[in-house]
């Protein structure tokens, strides 16, 4: 390839952009279907309470009720509504305790019976007839109480409900011995927040059964034939039977990974034998949907004075919720990131995941690595300021350099935390800032900073087998054909300037086949940032195969070798003398129309599963100010430099590096997801309670792109998405800590409680 | 939303008739901001909506001949924050509205249907408190004026009896050395206030002559922290009368514990809202 | 209650539809126009996706009965560009990469419109002020805000409006 890139690395508009512009993109909760029916599903109001009696005969009378279902009338499939145990190498975590609908209630919010009727009213009046006789039984809404013997049990078969009990596989050393042998030790113990992803388009999906008996679903799922295959086990059906379709999302940031809406959608469009949509209200989707785990989780680090660690441990509890659906998987995410990140000779970690009587928790942005990395980073501040020592400097004692592992495991092709480290002090003005006056009036200022190492896909985890295929069109256009939905990340855009890069093409003769499992190949979903990474991979490898067949064919016309060609601005030309050229529509066109008896749909194919993982990198640092009177924290700045690899398109990384920053400012500052502990209702339930950060609340916020190329990524690229909120996060609770001695141990940090603890710090 | 009887009124007196039929599940449409989402959500059963949008002349904002500022049910935010007579004549009140960061419920919602859901946390309702304003009321009995304290009675409950509606807002003109401000606290910018506080001060030759606390979401409503206001009254204005006066203002919070804030907290904060706004307010006195 | 035909002026156009009291205005558009642009993220006015224009004013179509607006000038996102012509803060938004998912661009286009139509010649801190009613997870707002100044600054040079 060509040194002088035309599209790769070039600001171009997002793929879709102008049918979002123009209103004109329908996401699941805009398509309405021919005779499509209004789904509505019956919670539970109790936290905890067994199902006596359902008698649905009046509901089912109501004129305009198609169907009414209750646990009765699903399949007694028992499931994990995460995609994980069909890929993971090692799926022994994946605890399987979900029905379609509940055959017990475990949290507020619990799925006990769903209606189908002609229209809205109708089904929420539908809702209304159904009568259940619950035993309300004791709840508990705290892991460490569900622990104790004679907790409510949540699940039968989890003792003190305890789902699952996890040593992390891949502990080194002896952490007693590092213990010892450290000059500071020091633990804090942390609450992380309980966190909601709230991505703007409250979670819909329609589901039809066709005449010819082929189920249809759409839906924002990020994983869609493994999703399908999900569904078919559940219902008995073949996965040929079913085509899933991803409409245009409004957002995922992950969640999607689970199965939300679709098993419930399914067994109503099932029994009726009609289209059947269910969208939920903005109040269904905080609780109905998954959420991040509050990881207790106790910390302890030791370092010799000159910065060196010499040990880390973390034991965690995750309160997980009422099912376990990601548990496993965030819990080893979060230990691996906890040991991995920095360089250290003794690690350990072990955690128990522990089911409460609350909202179900799942894998969104950083799925584990946030919260671990957070922990561990405001801690390693502790140890800083206990031994009298920059953080930055400690941080740079440690952070890894290429050829040791990653936090997968594997070898690091490349490091640049040292560099970007110190790029982003540089910017953020790290030294004149620590030397600056603490405090001006009422007002006390911090500086902080937080690092990351992140992952480009699931690789070693997990199967990971992405496809893509492209056929020219006889105008020299190209279809893309690939198995991702965007979800705002403009991965579909991404993997056309790569597919145009190598194919000579611009961006704009790229057309988009995707989100569609009849029209795609197999690909396990868009996940753990893999998708630029080793989607690109295969993209690159289907346009290398179609470039190949130009060439061929471009070749016969002009009177050369195949290996004599190259491509650039839509013309295959000789490579030694340009002015020989053939316009590619040309070869397309002559391919296909080909009278000779060696017609050709010029076209290529894709394949790649990932032997490497080269992880991203960030540095954030950020400026802040506390008013000591009132509690109050304000961000005045952030800088946060984001090693990529390669910017496929600077404005798209850009894009995710400030959305990440306005969600780890909401994650930090605002967002507190508050069940009642006495009801177990949600009180923070839509966004007059539970506040995400406005326009209004963002400060000066500066990214840096830096690109060093990983070696195995495809023209450099890292992936990027996943994991733009977990340096940030840390960088401003360390802010505070720096300028008021507090560390947060549970955010968000609100003004309520950072002046609670002020008073208390000397 | 469930069905309801809808009306849209052409004058005061067939709105308030439909409101005297109706009763208690009648509701008022001005803006809509605050009654539409409670409907959808059934807050309230509601049997019928009167739509008074397009009642002539209940937008109007005037000055009268004492220089009073009038205005009526149907003024939006927005044509309050945008008049200059607001803006230069009552900057409190400006600001208050101005910081409200839903451009959208600005545009939509109106003052007056702001005081009528009657919540302590309205930033517009503590202001009008401290600045002194009065309620005109219709209703099938008549006309009659009620001062803004009286006419916020408990949480989400005001004076008004069957049949009645409120037609507009008076607001006394603010008087050579006299100044006010406005102050809150919020978690995110678009936010209902945690705690919010206006005063207004008349002060001569740097003594407070006169002096009006207004403390919202800090009590059942807003309320006017008179024990602050009368140790404040004849005295020179100083940094410790001040802190004396604001600790005071603290006392006489009832504030309770909920999404937004402890109840702690605002009791503390009161204090420190109340000295920062009458700092502000001794300034504006004095220019 | 009674369903009336009504006659709304939607885009420009003088429809003729069934509505009922109780029908919101984004319920109207979205169930009976199939204009889904107007979304629903949250339904009680605080996310501003459901934002359309109601006499030139930034509207929540969420928060509005259908039928209180009938006789005034609703315009929604489909009706803001003219023909295959798009409206400068729509091809701001797109070559600013102001656009992610794409669920709040409805609604903060058109709030930036009715901005940009009263106020020209905004500063970021006005864009900022503006917007503030309408949330975004996505982006972080910047390259909104980089869109909206961008289209002043064209304004300033003499660009159309």
């Amino acid at each position: 390839m060509s040194q002088e890139l035309s599209v790769v690395g070039k600001r171009l508009p997002k793929w879709d952009a102008s049918v979002k512009a123009t209103g004109a993109a329908k996401y699941t909760s805009d398509l309405k279907l021919p005779g499509m029916l209004v789904g509505k599903i019956l919670t539970s109001p109790h936290p905890h309470a067994r199902i006596v009696r359902i008698d649905a005969s009046e509901a089912e009378k109501l004129p305009g009720v198609k169907a009414v279902i209750t646990f009765g009338d699903v399949p007694k499939t028992i499931f994990n509504p995460n995609k994980l145990g069909l890929i993971l190498r090692h799926p022994e975590g994946e605890v399987k305790d979900m029905y379609v609908l509940s055959d017990k209630a475990r949290f507020v919010g619990d799925r006990i019976a769903a209606v189908a009727a002609i229209d809205e009213a109708t089904a929420e009046e539908a809702l209304k007839l159904i009568e259940v006789e619950y035993e309300v039984m004791p709840a508990v809404f705290d892991a460490m109480k569900a622990m104790k013997p004679g907790a409510p049990k949540v699940h039968d078969f989890a003792e003190n409900n305890i789902a699952l009990h996890k040593q992390f596989p891949v502990s080194w050393g002896d952490v007693e011995k590092g213990f010892k042998e450290a000059d500071c030790v020091v633990e804090e113990n942390f609450r992380t927040a309980r966190n909601h992803i709230s991505q703007l388009e409250p979670c819909a999906c329609v589901a039809s059964l066709g005449p010819e008996g082929r189920l249809t679903i759409w839906s924002p799922s990020q994983h869609i034939f493994l999703h399908r295959r999900k569904i078919a086990e559940i219902f008995g059906m073949q996965e040929g039977m079913i085509k899933w379709v991803t409409p245009h999302i409004g957002g995922a940031f992950g969640k999607y990974g689970s199965l939300s809406l679709e098993p419930v959608t399914v067994a109503l469009a099932l029994k009726t034998g009609k289209p059947v949509k269910i969208a939920y209200s903005r109040e269904q989707d905080l609780v109905g949907t998954e959420l991040r785990q509050r990881y207790i989780s106790s910390v302890k680090v030791g370092a010799k004075k000159d910065g060196t660690l010499t040990a880390v441990r973390e034991n965690l509890i995750v309160d997980g919720g009422a099912y376990f659906s990601h548990n496993s998987s965030t819990t080893d995410v979060n230990m691996g990131s906890f040991v991995g990140l920095y360089r250290c000779p003794n690690v350990d970690a072990h955690a128990d995941c522990v089911y409460t009587n609350l909202p179900v928790t799942g894998g969104v942005r950083g799925y584990g690595d946030s919260e671990a990395t957070c922990v561990l980073e405001q801690t390693i501040d502790k140890a800083a300021k206990e031994m009298g020592m920059d953080p930055l400097e400690m941080r740079l004692k440690n952070v890894k350099k290429p050829g040791e592992p990653s936090q997968t495991g594997l070898p690091l092709e490349t490091c640049s935390l040292e560099a970007i480290i110190k790029l982003g002090a540089e910017r953020i003005g790290w030294k004149e800032k620590k030397q600056r006056p603490r405090q001006e009036g009422t007002k006390k200022r911090g500086i902080g900073m937080g690092i990351m190492m992140d992952v480009s896909g699931a690789q070693p985890f997990n199967l990971q087998i992405r496809n893509a295929f492209i056929k020219f069109n006889e105008d020299g256009s190209i279809n893309l054909s690939t198995c991702i939905a965007d979800m705002g990340q403009n991965l579909l855009g991404t993997m056309a300037q790569m597919a145009a890069e190598v194919l000579g093409l611009n961006y704009e003769d790229v057309h988009m086949v995707s989100g569609d499992t009849d029209s795609t190949m197999f690909d396990t979903g868009q996940h753990a940032s893999g998708g630029c990474y080793q989607l690109g991979h295969a993209v690159i490898q289907a346009a290398e195969e179609a470039r190949g067949q130009l060439f061929e064919r471009a070749a016969r016309k002009l009177g050369v070798g195949a290996a004599e060609l190259s491509v650039k601005n839509r013309t295959v030309y000789v490579t030694s003398d340009p002015e020989k050229s053939i316009p590619i529509a040309d070869v397309a066109k002559g391919a296909t129309y080909n009278f000779e008896g060696e017609h050709l749909d010029i076209s290529g194919k894709g394949s790649f599963s990932p032997t490497h993982n080269p992880p991203p990198f960030a540095a954030a640092f950020a400026d802040v100010e506390v008013d000591v009177e009132t509690g109050e924290v304000k961000i005045k700045k952030i800088v946060y430099v984001f090693d990529c690899g390669k910017a496929i398109n600077p404005t798209t990384v850009e894009g995710q590096l400030q959305g990440g920053v306005v969600q780890a400012i909401g994650y930090a500052l605002t967002e507190d997801y508050v069940v009642d502990t006495e009801s177990g209702t949600l009180q923070s339930d839509n966004f007059n309670t539970y506040k995400l950060p406005s326009a209004l609340d963002m400060p000066e916020i500066e990214v840096v792109i830096y690109e060093e190329a990983a070696p195995s990524g495809p023209f450099g690229a890292r992936g990027v998405g996943h994991g733009t909120m977990i340096a940030v996060t840390p960088a401003i609770l360390n802010a505070i800590y720096d300028a008021t001695g507090i560390i947060v141990t549970e955010a968000p940090a609100t003004p309520e409680r950072i002046l609670a603890a002020l008073k208390k710090v000397v | 939303m469930r069905a309801f009887d809808y009306f849209e009124s052409k004058t005061v007196a067939e709105a308030t008739k439909y409101l005297l039929d109706y009763g208690e599940t009648a509701r008022v449409l001005a803006g809509g901001v605050d009654l539409i989402p409670r409907m959808r959500k059934e807050d309230f059963k509601t049997d019928c909506v009167v739509n008074i949008q397009r009642i002539p002349n209940l937008d109007r904002i005037e000055l009268d001949s004492g220089k009073e500022l009038r205005f009526g049910a149907m003024a939006t935010l927005r044509s309050l924050e945008t008049s200059e007579w607001v803006r230069k004549g009552y900057p409190a009140f400006y600001e208050a509205i101005r910081q409200i960061a839903s451009v959208q419920t600005k545009y939509m919602g109106t003052a007056v249907g702001n005081l009528c859901v009657g919540t302590p946390a309205s930033d517009v309702a503590t202001v009008l408190y401290a600045l002194g304003a009065s309620l005109s009321i219709s209703g099938p009995e008549g006309d009659r004026t009620e001062a803004i304290q009286d006419f916020c009675t408990d949480y989400r409950c005001t004076s008004l009896r069957r049949g009645e509606m409120v037609t507009g807002v008076s607001v006394p003109p603010m008087k050579a050395g006299e100044g006010s401000a406005f102050v809150n606290l919020v978690r995110t910018h678009a936010d209902i206030a945690k705690l919010t506080v206006a005063v207004s001060i008349t002060t001569e030759k740097d003594v407070c002559r006169e002096a009006r606390i207004a403390i919202g979401a800090a009590a059942p409503t807003v309320f006017r922290a008179s024990k602050a206001e009368d140790a404040l009254r004849g005295r020179p204005l100083k940094a410790q009368t001040i802190d004396e006066a604001a600790q005071i203002a603290s006392g006489e919070t009832r504030p309770i514990s909920d999404l937004r804030s402890t109840a702690e907290y605002r009791k503390e904060m009161t204090r420190v809202l109340v000295r920062k706004a009458l700092e502000k307010a001794s300034v504006a006195a004095k220019g | 209650m009674k369903k009336e035909i009504v006659t709304f002026v939607i885009n420009g156009q003088a429809r003729d539809l069934i509505v009922s009291p109780n029908m919101t205005l984004a319920e109207l558009l979205r169930e009976q126009l199939d204009l889904t642009g107007a979304k629903k993220g949250c339904e009680i006015g605080e996310c501003g996706s459901c934002t359309v224009l109601v006499d030139g004013k930034p509207t929540l179509s969420c928060s509005t009965l259908a039928i209180a607006v009938r006789d005034k000038a609703i315009l929604t996102i489909e009706g803001l560009a003219q023909g295959t012509q798009l409206h400068p803060l729509q091809q701001a938004f797109i070559d600013h990469g102001a656009i992610q998912c794409g669920f709040c661009t409805p609604g903060a286009i058109l709030t930036a419109k009715a901005m940009l139509d009263e106020n020209p010649n905004p500063t970021r801190q006005d864009v900022k002020e503006a917007l503030g009613g309408n949330l975004c997870r996505c982006t972080g707002y910047v390259k909104i805000i980089d869109a909206v100044m961008a289209v002043a600054e064209g304004m300033r040079q003499g660009g159309a409006k």
